[in-house]
C-alpha cells in the first residue's frame, strides 16, 4: 500500500473493539479526498503570498513554511461558489485573480439517478468518521423519482431528554414458537454475495462487522471459505439451486440457511457467474470446472409446489435443527402469495429481493424490467399476512434499492421487520459503482474481484472499520428518528405507514 | 427435421473512434511518471509508442470511470467528465445510453450485462412505467440452463378465422386468409427513414432474408440488382391509389397507406396479390381504436400502427403503450382482434419495448430508426454530420450490425419470456396479466400513505 498520499498518511488501522460499537475511528481515504462538488484551480500567477491560506477557514489552501509554493488546493474542504459572500472568499481576495472555483466535472461523472454523487460521497464519508448525517439531509434520497425517493418522514422536532442508549435497534429474526431466540443489533444484515463475486478479503470484512455488531452477514451461493469459519455464529449461509459449494458441515454450521430461489436484479433467471471470475480458487471452492460460466438456473428443479419447498426446509432442518430457515425470493405479483406459502412451509424468514437491488452480473433489461420494486412489495405482503393473521409468526426482511438509513426506515415504516444490505457496504468499502462488477478482474478497486493483485488493494481490518463506522452513524440516525416519533424501540416503527408521506402528486417521469 | 431457429453473430465495431461515455483529458500538469497506467486496468491510460517518456492521449472509450487514475494522479493532471459527444446522443426517449447499448448490441450481438443494479429513473413515460412479471414457483420452461431453447419466439401475421365451417362430406368450405410465419416477432421499414444509402438498403435486405423476417420498402424504390432469393423477405408499400405501381413478384406481404380511399385500395391489392398478406399502415392519430374497428371490420389482415420517434401518437400526448392497450380493447369488445395481427412502429429505442409491446397488444413490432441506429446513427435530429453516409458503409457492415442488433435483441425477449414462463411469443399477446403496471402498484402500495395515489 502507499504510504502516504496528498499529506494523509495511510496509518494502521487498530483492530475492531467489542460489541458496543460506541467508539469509533477515522478511516481516511484518499478518493474523499479528491472529490467534491467544487475544484478550486490555482494558475501560474500565483506568488505564493500566502493570504488564501491565512484567510480560508476551512484549510483549502497550504503552504509549507519554506517552499516557494503553495500546496494543490484541498478542494474536498471548499464550500464552494456560496462562499463569496464571505470576507474571507479566496478568490476575492487574491491579489494576482489566479484562483477559481468552478464545478467540477469529475463529480458530475460519477453516480446515477439512484446513487446520486452525492450520495455516494455521503456513505464515504459516514464510512469514513462514523459520524451520523441529518434525517433530513438531502442526501438521504435518491434522484429517481419513484418509490422511496418521493417518500418522506414528516420529522417532528427534536425534543430533550435523548438518550441514544435507551433506544433499542435490535430486532428478533424467528418470531415462531420455537427454534432458537436470534436477535441481531441493527435492523440490518448483510446481503448474500458469494466467493466469486467478492474476494475473500470483502466476504472477511463483511462477517468481522457483522460479529461486531452482533449482525449477520451471508456466504452467497459459492461455498464458505475457511476464513470466515471464526465467525461462522454470524455467517448466513446460502443453498441456491445450483448447490455450487453446498455442503453439509457448511449447513450444520450456519444458525440461519437461506434458500435462494431469486435474486431482484435478475428475477426468474438464476445466478450467472461469468467465466472470468470463475478463477481455480473459486472454481475449487464450487467443485466446477476453471473459467467457464457457472449458472444457477431458476429455479429449484426440485421445486414445484409448497409441498415440495417444505421437503427443501425439512431436508435443512434434518441436517442442522438449530437453524433458522430464510428464503430469499423476489417480488412478482402475486409475492403474497409466496410468502405466505413460504410460512406454512417452515421458514422463519422470508427474503423480498426487490428489482432495483445490486448485482455481480445481471442482464440489463432484468434489472429494470422483471418484477417489481421492492417499495410495492412490502405493504403488499405486510398487509396480506396481516389478513392472514400469520404476520406475528414470520420475519420479513427485504432488500433491493435500499441506500441510505432513511431508505431503511422506510421500508420497516413500510411493513418490514428488517431490511438487506448489499450495495450500500460495498460504497462503505470504497466502491464508486463504475458497475464493472462482472467483467475479467472484477472490480478496479479491488472489492468485487477474485483477481489475486486487485485484492491486495484493500486490507481487511481497514474495510471493515469502514463499515462498521458506517453502520454505527445509521444507528445513531435510527435512534434519533425514533427518538424524534417518540419511540423507544425500532420495532414499534413497522408498518407504521401513517407516520410517511409521499412527497409529490404521482405521475410519469422523464427518463 | 426439426430446424433450430438460431441467429449467427459477428463481432463489427463501428469505427476506429468510437464514442465513449467518458472523456479523460491530461493537462499539461502531467510529469509521465505513468502512476495512471499502473493504476487503470482498462487500459486507458497507455506510454507513448512513439517515445515511451511520455504518455499517450487517454483512449477514453475504454475508460470505465472508476476514478483510480484521477486519484492516484500525484499531480492532479487527469480528469474524467461525461464526454459532450456523449451527452448529445439521441433525443427524449432516445437517451445517450439507448443509443449507446444499441451501438454495443450490434457491435457484439449480445445482450448487454452489467453488474451493481439498476442505475436509472424509478418509472418512465409509456412502457418505461410497466414491469413483466415473473413467476416464483411454477415454470412451464425449466428446461436446459433457463429453458431458452424451448422457447419459441415465432408468430404469424395476417387474418384468422373465428370458426370453420364444413360442408356435408366434410370438406371445408370456410376460405382461409393467407398467413405468414415470422421466427421473430421484430419485423423492419426502411419507408421512413431518409438518408439510408444503397449499400446499407442491400446490407439490410440481405439481413430480413437471413432471420427469415420482412423489410418493409415502398413499391416504387429501386431495388439493387441480384437479389435473388432475398427479394422474398420484401413487403412493398403501396402509396395511396397507386396499387397498380411495379414492385417485386409475389410478395407475401403487401402493404398499403391509409387514406380515405382505403376501401378501393384494399380491393385493388386483394385482386392483384391474392395469396399475400394485405396490411394497412395506420399514422395513429385521435379516434384510433373507431378506425381500427373499422378496418378490421373491412377486411385488413394487418394494421401496421405509425407511431412517432417518441412513441406517441400523432397529435395527442398519448403514449404507445396506453394507445396499444386501448384499441386491442376495442377490438376485443367487437369480438375482431383475432381478425387481425397487430404491428407497432415508431418510438423502438430498446430491447424491452419488444416484449412490452406485445404484452400491449402488438402482435410484432417493426424497427425503423434502431435500424439507422445500429448502422452508427445518433438519433439525434441535429446531429451535424451524418456518421452512416454512404461511403462508410458496406453491404456487409449493414448486414452484421443489423444481425447483431436483432439477435441481441431476441436473446433479451428470450430472457424477458424465460422469467415470466412464456414458453411462446404468440401467447405474450396482450398478456397484461403478466405485466405490473406503474399506476396500480403506486395505488396498492401507497393509497392508504397520506398524499399517496
Amino acid at each position: 500500500m502507499v504510504d502516504a498520499v496528498n499529506g494523509i498518511k495511510n496509518e494502521a488501522i487498530p483492530p475492531l473493539g467489542g460489541a458496543e460499537c460506541e467508539d469509533f475511528v477515522q478511516v481516511p481515504s484518499r478518493i474523499l479526498q479528491r472529490m467534491n462538488r467544487y475544484t478550486v484551480t490555482r494558475t501560474d500567477n500565483c506568488i505564493a503570498c500566502g493570504l488564501c491560506a491565512a484567510l480560508c477557514p476551512t484549510g483549502v489552501h497550504r503552504r509549507i513554511e519554506g517552499h516557494v509554493r503553495m500546496l494543490h488546493p484541498a478542494e474536498a474542504r471548499c464550500i464552494g461558489p456560496t462562499c463569496a459572500a464571505n470576507d474571507y472568499y479566496c478568490v476575492k481576495n487574491c491579489p494576482t485573480q489566479a484562483l477559481t472555483i468552478a464545478p467540477n466535472p469529475i463529480f458530475n461523472s460519477m453516480g446515477d439517478p439512484r446513487w446520486t454523487p452525492d450520495m455516494i460521497l455521503a456513505t464515504w464519508s459516514q464510512a469514513e468518521t462514523g459520524q451520523p448525517i441529518p434525517l433530513d439531509h438531502y442526501t438521504q434520497t435518491g434522484n429517481c423519482g419513484g418509490g422511496f425517493d418521493r417518500i418522506k418522514f414528516p420529522l417532528p422536532p427534536m425534543r430533550g431528554n435523548f438518550e441514544p442508549e435507551e433506544i433499542s435497534t435490535a430486532i428478533d429474526l424467528n418470531h415462531r414458537k420455537k427454534g432458537p431466540r436470534v436477535r441481531i443489533n441493527l435492523p440490518v444484515y448483510g446481503g448474500g454475495m458469494s466467493f466469486g463475486s467478492i474476494s475473500k478479503r470483502t466476504m472477511s470484512a463483511r462477517a468481522m462487522t457483522a460479529t461486531e455488531w452482533n449482525t449477520f452477514t451471508c456466504t452467497g451461493e459459492g461455498g464458505y471459505p475457511d476464513v470466515l469459519v471464526p465467525y461462522k455464529d454470524h455467517v448466513i449461509t446460502q443453498i441456491a439451486t445450483g448447490l455450487f459449494g453446498v455442503r453439509e458441515e457448511t449447513i450444520q454450521r450456519a444458525p440461519i440457511v437461506e434458500f435462494k430461489y431469486a435474486q431482484g436484479a435478475k428475477p426468474g433467471l438464476g445466478g450467472h457467474l461469468l467465466y472470468e471470475k470463475n478463477t481455480p480458487e473459486v472454481a475449487k471452492m464450487r467443485e466446477a470446472v476453471p473459467y467457464t460460466s457457472l449458472f444457477s438456473p431458476f429455479p429449484f428443479h426440485s421445486v414445484y409446489s409448497v409441498e415440495d419447498h417444505q421437503k427443501h426446509l425439512d431436508w435443512i432442518h434434518s441436517v442442522n435443527p438449530r437453524a433458522l430457515l430464510s428464503v430469499k425470493v423476489s417480488t412478482p405479483n402475486d409475492v403474497e402469495m409466496v410468502a405466505v406459502g413460504s410460512y406454512y412451509a417452515g421458514a422463519n424468514i422470508i427474503h423480498l429481493d426487490g428489482g432495483y437491488g445490486g448485482t455481480g452480473a445481471a442482464p440489463e433489461i432484468a434489472k429494470k424490467n422483471i418484477a417489481q420494486p421492492i417499495e410495492y412489495a412490502i405493504p403488499k405482503v405486510h398487509r396480506f399476512l396481516e389478513n392472514e393473521g400469520v404476520r406475528e409468526d414470520l420475519t420479513l426482511i427485504a432488500s433491493g434499492g435500499m441506500r441510505t438509513a432513511m431508505d431503511i426506515a422506510k421500508a420497516i415504516a413500510l411493513g418490514a421487520d428488517g431490511v438487506v444490505i448489499g450495495t450500500a457496504e460495498m460504497v462503505a468499502m470504497g466502491c464508486v459503482r463504475c458497475g464493472n462488477c462482472e467483467s475479467g478482474r472484477g472490480c478496479p478497486r479491488g472489492i468485487a474481484t477474485t483477481d489475486k493483485e486487485l485484492e491486495l488493494l484493500n486490507e481487511i481490518p481497514t474495510q471493515a472499520r469502514r463499515l462498521s463506522n458506517l453502520y454505527r452513524s445509521w444507528q445513531m440516525q435510527w435512534k434519533e428518528l425514533l427518538h424524534r416519533l417518540e419511540m423507544t424501540d425500532i420495532r414499534e416503527l413497522r408498518g407504521r405507514t401513517d407516520l410517511l408521506r409521499y412527497d409529490g402528486v404521482p405521475g410519469r417521469m422523464t427518463l | 427435421m426439426y430446424h433450430h431457429y438460431h441467429i449467427d453473430k459477428k463481432e463489427l465495431p463501428l469505427g476506429p473512434n468510437p464514442v465513449g461515455k467518458m472523456l479523460v483529458t491530461r493537462s499539461a500538469a502531467c510529469m509521465n511518471c505513468g502512476r495512471c497506467t499502473l493504476a487503470c486496468v482498462y487500459k486507458v491510460h497507455e506510454r507513448s509508442p512513439v517515445d515511451p517518456r511520455v504518455m499517450w492521449e487517454p483512449h477514453s472509450h475504454l475508460c470505465k470511470n472508476c476514478l483510480k487514475c484521477v486519484e492516484n494522479c500525484p499531480q492532479r493532471a487527469l480528469e474524467v467528465r461525461i464526454s459532450p459527444v456523449y451527452s448529445n446522443l439521441g433525443e427524449g426517449i432516445w437517451t445517450p445510453t439507448r443509443v449507446t447499448t444499441m451501438w454495443n448490441e450490434s457491435q457484439t450481438g449480445k445482450l448487454p450485462v452489467f453488474g451493481a443494479g439498476y442505475r436509472g429513473m424509478f418509472v418512465g413515460p409509456g412502457y418505461d412505467s410497466m414491469w413483466t412479471d415473473m413467476s416464483e414457483i411454477v415454470r412451464p420452461t425449466r428446461d436446459g440452463i433457463h429453458g431458452r431453447e424451448y422457447i419459441s419466439t415465432t408468430v404469424d401475421l395476417g387474418a384468422r378465422v373465428d370458426h370453420l365451417e364444413f360442408g356435408p362430406s366434410g370438406q371445408l368450405l370456410t376460405a382461409m386468409p393467407p398467413i405468414v410465419q415470422v421466427p421473430l416477432p421484430i419485423l423492419m421499414d426502411v419507408s421512413r427513414l431518409t438518408d439510408l444509402g444503397t449499400k446499407a438498403l442491400e446490407g439490410l435486405i440481405k439481413a430480413a432474408s437471413t432471420l427469415g423476417t420482412f423489410l418493409f420498402i415502398p413499391a416504387e424504390a429501386k431495388l439493387p440488382a441480384g437479389l435473388g432469393e432475398a427479394e422474398g423477405c420484401l413487403a412493398p408499400v403501396f402509396s395511396s391509389g397507386k396499387t397498380a405501381a411495379p414492385t417485386v413478384a409475389a410478395p407475401k406481404i403487401v402493404e398499403f397507406e391509409m387514406s380515405p380511399r382505403w376501401k378501393e385500395d384494399l380491393a385493388a391489392l386483394r385482386s392483384r396479390f391474392p395469396g399475400a398478406v394485405i396490411a394497412v399502415r395506420v399514422p395513429v392519430s385521435k379516434g384510433i381504436e373507431e378506425l381500427a374497428v373499422d378496418l378490421v371490420s373491412g377486411g385488413v389482415d394487418v394494421l401496421h400502427l405509425l407511431y412517432d420517434e417518441q412513441g406517441k401518437e400523432q397529435g395527442t400526448d398519448r403514449l404507445a403503450r396506453d394507445s396499444l392497450l386501448a384499441i386491442n380493447k376495442a377490438l376485443a369488445q367487437k369480438s375482431l382482434r383475432e381478425a387481425v395481427s397487430i404491428l407497432a412502429a415508431g418510438g423502438l429505442a430498446a430491447a424491452e419495448h419488444v416484449p412490452k409491446s406485445i404484452i400491449c397488444g402488438a402482435d410484432a413490432v417493426v424497427l425503423e430508426r434502431a435500424l439507422k441506429v445500429a448502422l452508427g446513427c445518433h438519433a439525434n435530429a441535429s446531429c451535424p454530420v451524418c456518421p452512416m453516409t454512404d461511403d462508410k458503409i458496406d453491404r456487409e457492415f449493414a448486414y452484421w450490425r443489423t444481425i447483431n442488433m436483432i439477435g441481441a435483441w431476441r436473446d433479451q425477449l428470450l430472457e424477458v419470456m424465460g422469467a415470466m414462463g412464456v414458453r411462446e411469443a404468440r401467447r405474450l399477446r396482450g398478456e397484461i396479466g403478466r405485466a405490473i403496471f406503474y399506476e396500480d402498484a403506486e395505488r396498492d402500495a401507497f393509497a392508504n400513505i397520506q398524499g399517496g395515489a
